[in-house]
């Protein structure tokens, strides 16, 4: 005798009972990681902002003091001065040269894949090893320079003057985040239809007309988060600096980024932890800040 | 809903167990009683050192464990750079070894922090074997006792390049012994060479001050002083040589590192090192090797600087004896004097710098720097002040650079210098 067959789509017994855990089970090793390195230290920076706590020694709540004494901090103004400046000056060209670079290394030529290739190789490298290698580029006797005598300009103090040595290191920051960001374009690029653009030119626009008509309202919206992301990391900048500068951030100080001055202030043996907390603080309303800037102009601009 | 808010309660237990153990290590062990058996396992942390000496320390602790039965050493060595940090997540997370190589800097704030064990308490008895001053090397102010046995002391020697020298004009063989000599020498050197060659690729340092015979601190300990008359003069001078040409352009920026390099490639003069350094333009640098000159410190006092090294006992370890008689036996006369024969260090122990080693000439360029720097320790002074911190070194290269860059006048950047140095001196 045939069974009438039951189409349920309940589970068994036995999976009910257990249905209520699982999601937790599945999410436990994730939320572990996420509060024992994300949440911990950040609740922790937090409340330690408030103390006067030293590397080794406890703190004492002291209330908004660290951040009424940053106010009086020159070295807090540079620091806010230079990641600023350092937002200014490296997001614009990570917005648009990667995307002409997209462009370029687009097209199926023989050959691309190495040129491809070669304009990502940076990303990977290492940035201490990238650090360096600019260093003795434009060291007083390296090989910029030395071009730079041969041709009658002279030596030109890259590292030693506060500014050039400051857009010195956005060129690097520039430089080796130029592959990254033109592997999201090419992907983005990749999705622009080309019947678009061939309609565009039988209506008679030329490349440039059909970049900006075409090819630039259709990556906006990856334009957008590419300013996020470079804006955040730009403002967050510690290591081309902290290389090209050295651990003092340039002379007297001058080109320090915030990140570097909550590096200096809170470690060592005799770190103020609670005042470079402080610091990170600022670091995070502001970088909260940009996000939301950013993201907003995205949504504005939305038709 | 009972349960998913008792498993909510389990991922939170399960959130938090990991993080209790981030805490501050407990106070597990710790006495300064050290005349128990020695006995355990400890831990003994040093920077740097494994590179060139692994057989020696290998050495060392084979023959520690063989005297002590029933120990066991762990030897930890960690990179120079970055060595403060270690130290301070160790202390921090309660791991930090039970034997320790350390500086009179790096010792003070741990013996601030109750982390390093009183020796006048627990090893009082060994004090006579080492040189007085050595010992009270690692003092603290505001705290009574001595917080590190005394390891190995070091001078270095200025090394100049003759050939540098002969050009500009100078006697090859009559380097600069004072402040005066230098300033003197390093202008001719900048107008002779157009501005090309800069004697020096350093900025003044604390020990810069204390050589001219600048008080660095007041008498009681309590405030710093590097701001008076002769500060101000010293500061004074360094500007006219950067003006000049005299420092290297990016002296503002230099790390010891970087001016060496600058020196190897014949870009500066003049640079201080160390006997290791004439291995290294031996091989790097042969021409430079050729023309090296090696002189004293420059010093207005007649007191050159002395850098010392020490070893000290976790308050907290499990094994105080144990951890206390290795750090002796590390730092004891005979140890120290072979170690002394490997690598270019002066024991810090009485009476050993009167070896032959360190007082017999054999014609050879390393004796005559060994020579040298051995007799010029018998008086040289550790100019660093103990309770002078990196945020305090920090601050005053950078006002050191504004006033080189003429941003400020050589009193006003040392005045800031010395407000900054207080403030941080006094938020402890």
């Amino acid at each position: 005798m045939a069974v009438p067959l039951r189409v349920t789509n309940r589970p068994p017994a036995r999976i009910r009972r257990q249905l209520p855990h699982s999601p937790w089970l599945f999410a436990a090793p994730g939320l572990l990681v996420t509060g024992a390195f994300v949440l911990y230290p950040f609740v922790s920076t937090l409340v330690n902002s408030f103390t006067d706590r030293r590397t080794l020694l406890p703190g004492r709540f002291v209330g908004l003091a660290n951040f009424r004494e940053l106010l009086h901090d020159d070295m807090f103004w540079t620091g806010l001065r230079n990641s600023t400046l350092y937002v200014l000056g490296v997001v614009p060209a990570l917005v648009v040269l990667p995307l002409l670079l997209a462009l370029l290394v687009q097209k199926n030529i023989p050959g691309i894949t190495f040129f491809r290739s070669a304009f990502y190789t940076p990303v990977v490298a290492s940035i201490v090893v990238v650090g360096l290698i600019w260093v003795w580029l434009l060291d007083e006797r390296g090989l910029v320079n030395s071009l730079l005598q041969a041709i009658g300009i002279g030596r030109v103090g890259f590292l030693s003057d506060q500014w050039l040595l400051l857009l010195s290191a956005m060129a690097v920051t520039v430089w080796k985040g130029l592959g990254y960001y033109m592997i999201i374009y090419l992907a983005a690029l990749a999705d622009v239809p080309r019947e678009l653009h061939e309609a565009a030119a039988v209506d008679g626009a030329g490349p440039l007309r059909r970049f900006l008509t075409v090819t630039v309202p259709a990556v906006r919206s990856t334009m957008v988060l590419v300013a996020a992301l470079s804006s955040v990391a730009a403002f967050k900048v510690f290591s081309e600096v902290y290389l090209m500068a050295g651990p003092d951030g340039g002379p007297a100080g001058e080109d320090t980024t915030l990140v570097m001055l909550v590096q200096r202030t809170g470690t060592g043996l005799t770190g103020r932890v609670g005042y470079a907390s402080a610091l990170s603080v600022v670091v995070f309303l502001v970088t909260v800040a940009l996000m939301l800037l950013v993201l907003r102009t995205d949504r504005r601009e939305e038709p | 809903m009972p349960t998913p808010r008792r498993a909510l309660l389990a991922a939170a237990v399960a959130l938090v167990l990991p993080l209790s153990a981030c805490g501050s290590g407990g106070d597990g062990g710790g006495s300064t009683d050290a005349s128990g058996k020695v006995e355990g396992n400890i831990t003994f942390e040093t920077w740097n050192l494994r590179a060139n000496f692994k057989s020696y320390f290998e050495g060392l602790i084979a023959d520690f464990e063989k005297k002590y039965p029933g120990t066991q050493v762990k030897w930890i060595d960690q990179p120079a750079e970055g060595y403060a940090d270690k130290l301070s997540a160790d202390a921090g997370g309660g791991t930090l070894p039970d034997v320790v190589n350390v500086s009179p800097d790096l010792v003070a704030p741990l013996a601030r922090a109750g982390l390093a064990m009183d020796l006048d308490k627990a090893a009082g008895t060994y004090k006579s074997e080492y040189l007085q001053g050595a010992w009270a090397s690692h003092q603290v102010p505001g705290l009574s006792g001595t917080y590190a046995f005394p390891w190995y002391l070091n001078t270095g020697p200025l090394f100049y390049n003759k050939a540098l020298f002969r050009e500009a004009g100078l006697d090859p063989d009559q380097a600069p012994r004072t402040y005066d000599e230098l300033f003197a020498d390093a202008l001719q050197m900048a107008r002779k060479s157009g501005g090309k060659v800069a004697t020096l690729a350093n900025v003044p340092t604390i020990e810069d001050f204390g050589r001219y015979g600048v008080p660095l601190m007041n008498q009681q300990g309590s405030a710093f002083a590097f701001n008076d008359t002769k500060g101000v003069e010293l500061l004074t001078k360094y500007k006219q040589l950067y003006d000049a040409g005299a420092l290297d352009p990016q002296a503002l920026t230099a790390t010891p590192e970087s001016s060496g390099k600058k020196f190897l490639t014949g870009a500066v003069a003049m640079n201080p090192g160390s006997a290791l350094d004439l291995g290294n333009f031996k091989k790097n640098a042969p021409s430079l090797y050729r023309n090296i000159g090696i002189t004293d410190q420059i010093t207005s006092t007649g007191h050159v600087n002395m850098y010392v090294m020490g070893v000290m006992v976790n308050s907290r370890t499990r094994h105080t004896p144990a951890a206390v008689a290795f750090a002796h036996f590390v730092t004891d006369a005979q140890n120290q004097m072979s170690f002394a024969k490997k690598v270019a260090i002066f024991p810090s122990t009485a009476g050993s710098l009167n070896d032959p080693y360190f007082t017999k000439e054999d014609g050879t360029d390393e004796t005559r720097v060994r020579i040298a720097a051995a007799k010029s320790l018998k008086n040289a002074v550790n100019y660093t002040p103990v309770l002078f911190s990196d945020q305090m070194k920090t601050a005053l290269r950078n006002e050191v650079a504004k006033a080189l860059q003429g941003k400020e006048s050589p009193k006003q950047a040392l005045d800031n210098a010395v407000k900054a140095a207080d403030r941080l001196l006094q938020q402890g």
